[in-house]
């Protein structure tokens, strides 16, 4: 007995670092993976050294491929978990009983409640890798992506508004395609009279094959990120590579990184609270109530777009819808640009949750006498606190690196001059 | 990246009180920080805010937003200042004295000059067996394949000084042809952002490149293995001014006065960080004096610099 709990515990602490290590990279911006790459694999590089020759040349394609696994990785992830937790896993025991073969239950009570979740973290990561540029500034090389043409165009040496807005616009037409797809995968939703959560059947092995596949990802991305933890300690990364803490202090030393801390934190709070309620809301609205199907395409759409417009384009947008206006540079554009941009994951999440509890709750509630209104306060958030907190950490973290982008792209390795010049 | 034009500009300003002067700047820290330092020796301690911004967004909101900016005083590349001036008319004539070694326009005075250098990593050099360049037609030497990181002109001015050097010697024909070598040679180390070549050849990515001359006097005194060749063609220079938008009746008059410090009090802090002398009485100690300095023939605007940007993009 004693050593099934042992054995418990272990997996509950793997759990934790596999969230924990997988979500990480999450906090950085996209940049700083293009820089992880060639620390970790280019000429001079920690793994090159480690392998005694470059493992393969990470400029182009592979840099790329690699950069947008990495950064698109832990949305993914926090997708298909958050609607798990959401799967009656009893309908599994159920359909065994039934005498279905392992695929047939794997099939009708995992993957096919998971399908429109897993179409929406497809399309999620295909726009995320769509409208990055980080990544591809940094180790793109000579493979164009569409996301640095714009880049070029809106905030290259000369800015051309007219040019970039017509690149903005050619990104749009994915989106077309994906909403159609989310929508015809609406109708393979399975609803659930009632989530048991019951005990899993015991399977050792099974277990150990999957914790080892798991921990496989994660050392191959935390490998990558392995030089992150060493640079800030090194003298000068890679030809003097004595321990150093000065770079620690210098940055802790400049006084103004506390307000900028303070206002961050702020931002990224105001931007959670707000961003789940308006997803929260947004997803009642699609998944639970009866309102005319186009308005429910009409939301469906604008979460979908948030997500296809590159988080440059909103900005510049809100720059010049609000010129000259009271709302010009107040914490109050940033937050709705913020709860604009970061909109369409916490939505989708919300969503897949929403749609998978009971559908006759409010019909119940109804009949006992209560409205709409008080049936969604009163019986539906119980059932989706996990959601809501995901939902809330997603949003803080975003709004948090977000505007650290903003302040920090321009800092400096202390110490040391340099010019961003462009 | 969402708010970045937007939450650079907030995400300082929570200092409160009444009438602060807004300063907005593309510069560096160490300059920023210099600047400060002047202002807050004379007696304007919070009495500003300091924004800083990359290059081209804050060009972007020059040309897009005009007067009603939100700065009272900015510092910004000069050529961005003359094509926002020259478009928007947004900036009042300095109401003091500035005795320039070169001429500046009436509404904005120069805080520091940068110059653009080939910079080469030693290790890199000798490990592959590679000549040292010497001018930057020698970077178009199909050797440097592979080695040569240089940054792109639609991307970041700083490859300007680049341009400017090849058209200035060779014509525009020839300056195509030497680019279109260049390119090719740079391949994948076509960088976007003007530090990129420096920090490619810093972390041995690349054995050449092209960047700001100041930089690698200073990696090279660092005792990195990071050192310049001054190209045969000349070391070219752009420079950044400070300028105060006029705002009409709601103009800060501590603005001009701010100005007016920074030029004053704030040169000799910044002249440690950008050597270049620029006004009368100044100098430039020897290890920042280029060997070829020059200057473009045609005044530097935004046309110029779009002009030779179509250049470049014909050479890729």
């Amino acid at each position: 007995m004693r050593k099934n709990r042992e054995i418990k515990v272990i997996f509950v602490i793997l759990t934790v670092f596999f969230f924990a290590f997988l979500c990480v990279p999450m906090l950085l911006p996209t940049i700083t993976y293009g820089f992880a790459i060639i620390y970790s694999f280019g000429k001079q590089g920690l793994l090159t050294r480690l392998f005694g020759r470059q493992l393969f040349d990470i400029y182009g394609f592979n840099g790329l491929l690699l950069g947008y696994v990495i950064y698109t990785l832990p949305i993914s992830f926090m997708l298909i978990n958050n609607t798990m937790g959401y799967i009656d896993k009893k309908f599994t025991v159920v359909s065994r009983l039934m005498g279905d073969t392992p695929v047939r239950t794997f099939w009708m009570t995992v993957l096919q409640p998971l399908l429109g979740t897993l179409a929406a973290s497809f399309i999620q990561t295909f726009f995320l890798c769509f409208t990055d540029f980080g990544i591809p500034a940094s180790v793109g090389g000579s493979y164009e992506v569409i996301a640095s043409v714009l880049y070029t165009e809106m905030l290259g040496s000369v800015p051309n508004f007219g040019n970039g807005a017509v690149v903005a616009l050619v990104m749009l037409v994915p989106s077309v395609v994906s909403i159609t797809v989310l929508t015809i995968l609406e109708r393979y939703n399975v609803r659930y009279s009632k989530i048991f959560q019951i005990e899993l059947k015991k399977n050792r092995a099974r277990d150990t094959v999957f914790s080892g596949m798991s921990a496989l990802i994660l050392i191959a991305v935390f490998s990558v990120f392995l030089v992150m933890f060493l640079v800030p300690f090194v003298d000068e990364w890679p030809y003097r590579m004595s321990f150093t803490m000065e770079h620690v202090r210098a940055v802790f030393a400049d006084s103004t990184l506390f307000g900028v801390y303070i206002n961050s934190v702020i931002v990224a709070l105001v931007t959670a609270l707000a961003g789940t309620l308006v997803s929260y809301g947004a997803a009642l609205v699609t998944a639970r109530s009866s309102v005319n199907g186009k308005l429910k395409r009409v939301i469906e759409s604008i979460a979908l777009i948030t997500n296809t417009i590159p988080g440059m384009v909103i900005g510049l947008a809100y720059l010049f819808c609000f010129s000259g206006t009271g709302l010009q540079n107040t914490f109050a554009i940033l937050i709705i640009c913020n709860m604009v941009h970061f909109f369409s994951t916490p939505y989708l999440m919300m969503k897949s949750s929403l749609s998978k509890m009971n559908g006759s709750w409010e019909t119940t509630a109804m009949l006992m006498g209560d409205n709409w209104v008080k049936t969604i306060i009163r019986v539906v958030p119980p059932n989706a606190v996990s959601s809501l907190l995901e939902v809330f950490s997603y949003y803080f973290v975003n709004a948090m690196v977000t505007v650290r982008r903003g302040r920090t792209r321009r800092q400096k390795r202390p110490g040391r001059r340099e010019s961003e010049g462009n | 990246m969402a708010a970045v034009g937007i939450g650079a500009g907030i995400a300082g300003g929570s200092g409160s009180g009444e009438e602060q002067v807004v300063i907005y700047s593309n510069a560096d820290d160490e300059a920023v920080q210099a600047m400060k330092n002047a202002l807050d020796e004379n007696g304007y301690a919070g009495e500003y805010i300091f924004q800083t911004f990359g290059t081209s967004e804050l060009g972007g909101k020059l040309l897009a937003e005009g007067k009603n900016i939100e700065a009272d005083l900015l510092t910004m590349s000069t050529f961005y200042i003359d094509s926002a001036q020259e478009q928007n008319e947004m900036f009042r004539d300095l109401e003091f004295e500035v005795n320039t070694l070169d001429e500046f326009p009436s509404y904005c005075a120069p805080i520091t000059a940068q110059e653009g250098t080939i910079l080469v990593n030693t290790e890199m050099l000798k490990e592959n067996g590679l000549p040292m360049p010497e001018s930057l037609k020698d970077l178009a030497d199909s050797v440097y394949s592979g080695y040569l990181s240089v940054t792109d002109l639609s991307s970041s001015s700083t490859a300007w000084l680049l341009v400017q050097g090849l058209i200035s010697e060779y014509g525009e024909d020839g300056a195509k042809e030497v680019l279109t070598g260049i390119y090719e040679n740079a391949g994948d180390h076509i960088e976007d952002s003007g530090s990129a070549p420096l920090k490619k050849v810093r972390a041995g990515e690349a054995a050449v490149g092209f960047g700001l001359r100041q930089q690698a006097v200073a990696d090279k005194a660092d005792g990195l293995p990071v050192d310049y060749v001054d190209p045969q063609e000349g070391n070219f220079s752009l420079t950044e001014s400070v300028a105060v938008v006029d705002k009409g009746a709601d103009s800060n008059a501590k603005a001009m006065e701010m100005a007016r410090c920074i030029i004053e009090n704030g040169r000799e802090e910044l002249q440690t960080y950008y050597p270049l002398a620029l006004y009368e009485g100044e100098t430039t100690d020897a290890a920042n004096i280029s060997a070829n300095p020059k200057v473009f023939e045609e005044p530097l605007t935004v046309d110029l610099l779009e002009e030779h940007q179509e250049l470049s993009e014909a050479c890729k």
